[in-house]
């Protein structure tokens, strides 16, 4: 079985009176076993040519309501420069230079396909991602 | 300011080669380089099975750089929490599943919502975010 596992560590010793130390590790598995999650799609990159919407995982493709997870990372370093991150046609935030994210992933495609898509904010950015596949 | 960093490590013997990844982020305002979010909100909530509960109403200024991380602390692997925004499916997250993800609240609806499934998830969050529209009385 393969083992996948993900650490997030969150530190700030100036943010709160107290100093904030918050780390936590899990194992990707299957939904409701434990069993190792046994697909994946990447790590890859991707160039965004302009500024134009990207489907970067289409909901269609996969199993729904499962435990899917994906990986994305905004490379560029400057700062003004983001991602648009959207599910379902969904504005789900904006991933700024050297941001990540780590987001539970349905796959549904009842009503509106949960496809994962992005926007850049400017031309040639370059993104980040893998997905981990409940299949 | 405040310096807050955020880093992932992801490790897995998935491929024929072991892969690790690793990603470390300083939480700063929107379009800044060293402007770190001062301000946070961080909670413990139990939620009954069948609950769907606003875990993140939208308050928070829209359109920033605001982060999100959500861990279900449930250690029943059947258990899980869909997450919805604007009644649209994210995602799920079972028990010992964590998420860390940009949040935009960009209009009224664009809550984060969760909805408990299997039994009473503990759920654990923190939203570090650049200022609230406070609500008149």
């Amino acid at each position: 079985m393969a083992t996948t596992t993900t650490t997030i560590t969150i530190n700030s010793t100036d943010l709160l009176t107290d100093e904030l130390s918050l780390s936590t590790t899990a194992a990707l598995t299957q939904a409701g076993n434990s069993t190792g999650l046994t697909g994946t799609a990447g790590l890859a990159r991707k160039k965004t040519g302009n500024t134009s919407e990207y489907t970067l995982f289409a909901a269609a493709s996969y199993t729904d309501d499962k435990a899917h997870k994906a990986y994305l990372k905004n490379t560029s370093t400057t700062a003004a420069e983001y991602f648009i991150v959207e599910v379902a046609g969904t504005v789900v935030g904006r991933l700024y230079a050297g941001d990540w994210a780590l987001i539970p992933w349905a796959a549904d495609t009842t009503g509106t396909n949960c496809d994962i898509d992005i926007t850049p904010s400017a031309a040639d950015m370059t993104l980040e991602y893998m997905l981990f596949t409940d299949e | 300011m405040a310096t807050t960093t955020a880093a992932v490590t992801l490790t897995s013997d998935l491929l024929s080669d072991n892969m690790s990844v690793s990603a470390s982020t300083t939480c700063v305002k929107a379009g800044t380089t060293a402007d770190g979010l001062t301000q946070m909100e961080y909670g413990y909530v139990e939620v009954a099975t069948g609950d769907e509960y606003d875990l993140i109403a939208t308050t928070p200024t829209a359109s920033k750089a605001s982060k999100l991380y959500v861990k279900n602390h449930s250690t029943d692997e059947t258990y899980y929490i869909a997450i919805t925004q604007n009644t649209q499916a994210i995602g799920r997250l079972y028990g010992g599943d964590w998420m860390f993800i940009p949040a935009d609240f960009h209009d009224a609806a664009a809550d984060i919502a969760i909805t408990s499934n299997g039994g009473t998830n503990k759920i654990e969050y923190a939203l570090f975010h650049e200022g609230t529209v406070l609500v008149t009385t």
